[in-house]
């Protein structure tokens, strides 16, 4: 009923611009609009609705329907409800209105449809490149049909620089990233410090960007594409595999069996222990407290095992294909992850009644890396970082997917908003998903794991899931396609939408914070791009330039490879 | 209090005692589900390339040399043990193993190769069945995967060469 009311609250405001619509159950919600007034509609869901905004994607969908496709996906979170703001735009022009100025948080998610699919943006407020490398020749844009999955650009531009903007006036620019000693991905942060305080940064990433939607849109095959989506992330693959197959699920209108529901619940929240319990380790290792670090990750290793002993692996899961999950739990497998859990609680309660008291660690992260409710908003934080600043949102009591509808469970918040209250709503969430898998393991019914497909899959539906990361909502967009293979894939992982808060978490705040309030969401940092040598007998400095820095590390490298090959052949 | 949750604390790590797993000396042996590098059966296998269709990392490679004999070739270089291969076999002839520590300076050394008699369909020549219609096989007819430079290719042929290394007869598919 709650799709049907948004949707007529859309046409009571905006009639005239609204083409049709589609509601495909009670929980999802497609309209298409005019592009010429798709930036009003957005304005009118996000503000005066109060909608979530989720993340924006472009389609070429040319030669089908002979033009491209713009959507920006809000989620109302109270209602249950997920849509899809939809807009054709004309092949012949491709153009469309940005919102990022009446939703700044679709800034990243309109420049990356921009880059990969060349749809341009009017009224962009910051229209720089944000996915494809610096050297990548401009009007390329590797997400259109017609650019086979393997292009290599022929006028590829190694020598071109990225162009960083000015500073502002009197401050020092600091290099963070792409390398650094705390963190574990490559993301670069110049950082503008005035004395120790840090008053802005412009963050350069997607250094590893895969190109995996564009492998799935050309190469893979629908059960194919759930192994190369837990390999999205490191840690919380299985979430990626889930989404990817409810989306599918949902636009072919396929319904998995009631025992497989409860696995992927299972399992979704096995994974979201290990990844808190590495979280915590992590940032209590950030912060200098090497103890908990190693005790956290002590307490981790039987979870890894259980799932290994269940999944046949103890971090790529391989559980979904379309329709079901791969493998069953044995009663044995049951009983012995009930174990487990019991002794995860009591060791976990043994842990925080002693960090939730430790003044040592509320000093270091009380206050720091502030998100207001305000910056939850306007950027689209979401997960632990949202509910910690008292918003209480959650993919699973508000989108239930699985079996997450069947069991009953709290929603931890937190009311400052600081990296302390995070790590507060991290280690009582692993109370939450004990008890979870221990109501699915006591409502589990038997039968059978996988659904039998018999037809294929239908062509062209459209179809979203958000799934509840342990980062936050993950959430995938699906354009159901020809030869075995979706047409459109798109995938929003949870650190997308947060990082896009960090700058904002570090204003105004101390240089040595800037660790754990990066650390606090999940994501990195030190290096500089120079190297300088001093010659000991002479003292003279010779400063290196990126470019001769390759050329050495480039002859090292052919050098050492020649060297290997002599000592193969000898 | 800080004084009480600090020996609350080191209580947690006294408890605990050591943990640290005496690896590579006595490696821990790994469960019976555990998903590894996978064994190919030449005396169960039928020839149907299901598996090479469905190698979500297309490390399996098919090159019909002519109608009786097919080859099938496991890289093993990209191989991420997910199991897509064992799971679709009609005939059970790979099992996952429990081999996990592959690394080795000859990459040939995890390759497979099964050389394979294939009776002939007198209706098609090369069909199988799938076991559902996601798991169709994608690339139909005769396979010519470029096995000396370990290459999959993209673009299948339902007759075979024109100079096939046997001579052989030639049929149209589709």
């Amino acid at each position: 009923m709650k799709a049907r009311e948004k949707l007529d609250q859309l046409k009571a405001k905006l009639g005239p611009a609204i083409r049709r619509a589609d509601i495909p159950s009670d929980h999802c919600l497609f309209v298409f609009v005019e592009a010429s007034a798709l930036k009003a509609v957005c304005e009118y869901v996000f503000r005066d609705l109060d909608a979530r905004f989720i993340t924006s994607i472009g389609a070429d969908d040319r030669s089908f329907s002979g033009s491209f496709l713009v959507a920006h996906n809000f989620a109302f979170d109270r209602d249950h409800l997920l849509c899809s703001i939809l807009t054709e735009i004309p092949a012949s022009q491709p153009c469309v209105e940005s919102i990022s100025t009446v939703v700044p948080a679709a800034n990243w998610a309109e420049r990356e449809l921009r880059d990969l699919v060349g749809i341009e943006l009017s009224g962009h407020p910051y229209p720089k490149r944000l996915v494809l490398p610096d050297g990548w020749p401009d009007g390329v844009h590797p997400l259109r049909k017609d650019i086979p999955w393997n292009f290599v650009p022929d006028d590829y531009d190694d020598e071109r620089e990225f162009k960083f903007d000015e500073p502002p006036e009197g401050c020092t620019v600091v290099p963070f990233g792409p390398f650094h000693p705390t963190l574990d991905e490559p993301a670069h942060f110049r950082l503008y410090v005035e004395g120790e305080r840090v008053r802005g940064c412009e963050y350069r990433g997607f250094m590893v960007h895969r190109g995996i939607e564009k492998l799935a849109e050309s190469v893979l095959g629908y059960n194919d594409i759930p192994i190369m989506a837990e390999r999205i992330c490191g840690i919380c693959g299985c979430v990626h595999n889930v989404t990817y197959a409810q989306a599918v699920e949902a636009a072919a209108a396929l319904q998995a069996p009631p025992r497989a529901e409860y696995l992927r619940s299972i399992l979704l929240e096995l994974e979201r222990l290990h990844s808190h319990l590495l979280w915590v380790g992590l940032a209590c290792h950030i912060v200098g407290f090497d103890t908990l670090f190693m005790q956290a990750f002590r307490i981790r290793e039987p979870v890894m095992w259980i799932a290994e002993k269940i999944t046949g692996n103890r971090k790529t899961y391989g559980l979904c294909v379309i329709g079901g999950v791969r493998r069953d739990l044995t009663p044995a497998l049951e009983d012995e992850l009930r174990q487990v859990l019991a002794r995860l609680e009591t060791e976990w309660q043994a842990v925080t009644a002693a960090v939730l008291q430790d003044r040592n660690i509320q000093k270091r992260t009380r206050g720091v890396g502030v998100a207001d409710r305000n910056l939850v908003k306007e950027a689209g934080l979401i997960g632990p970082v949202a509910r910690a600043a008292g918003v209480g949102i959650d993919c699973r009591r508000d989108h239930p997917y699985a079996a997450y509808d069947r069991v009953d469970f709290d929603v931890i918040t937190a009311p400052d908003g600081d990296v302390w209250s995070r790590l507060v709503v991290r280690a009582r969430e692993v109370f939450e998903s004990i008890k979870i898998i221990r109501q699915c393991l006591d409502k589990m019914e038997s039968g059978p794991i996988q659904l039998e497909i018999k037809d294929e899959l239908p062509v062209g539906r459209l179809g979203i899931s958000s799934v509840e990361a342990p980062r936050g909502e993950c959430h995938h967009f699906v354009i159901t396609g020809e030869n075995n293979r979706p047409r459109r894939w798109r995938v929003r992982a949870p650190t997308y939408q947060n990082l896009q808060g960090v700058p904002a978490m570090i204003k105004d705040q101390q240089l040595a914070d800037m660790t754990i309030s990066l650390g606090s969401i999940d994501p990195c940092f030190s290096c500089t791009d120079r190297l300088e040598t001093i010659d000991l007998r002479s003292g003279a400095v010779k400063v290196w330039s990126p470019e001769e820095l390759l050329k050495l590390a480039r002859a090292r490298g052919i050098a050492a490879e020649s060297s290997a090959k002599e000592s193969d052949e000898s | 209090m800080s004084l009480t949750s600090k020996f609350k604390e080191a209580m947690v790590g006294l408890k605990a005692g050591r943990v640290t797993l005496d690896y590579p000396a006595h490696p821990r042996p790994v469960p019976e589900n555990f998903r590894g590098r996978p064994i190919f059966d030449a005396q169960k296998c039928i020839g149907c390339a299901a598996c090479a269709n469905n190698c979500p990392a297309r490390e399996i490679l098919v090159l019909d040399v002519c109608q009786e004999v097919r080859i099938l070739k496991y890289l093993g270089r990209r191989c991420t043990y997910c199991g897509r291969c064992s799971d679709v076999c009609p005939e059970k002839a790979i099992t996952m193993s429990h081999e996990f520590e592959t690394a080795t300076n000859k990459i040939s050394d995890v390759h497979q190769r099964l050389d394979l008699f294939m009776s002939t369909c007198q209706r098609c020549g090369r069909c199988f069945k799938e076991t559902s219609p996601l798991e169709q096989l994608k690339l139909k007819g005769y396979r010519f995967d470029d096995l000396e430079n370990e290459r999959w290719i993209f673009r299948s042929r339902s007759f075979l060469e024109s100079e096939p290394l046997v001579d052989d007869i030639k049929i149209e598919l589709d």
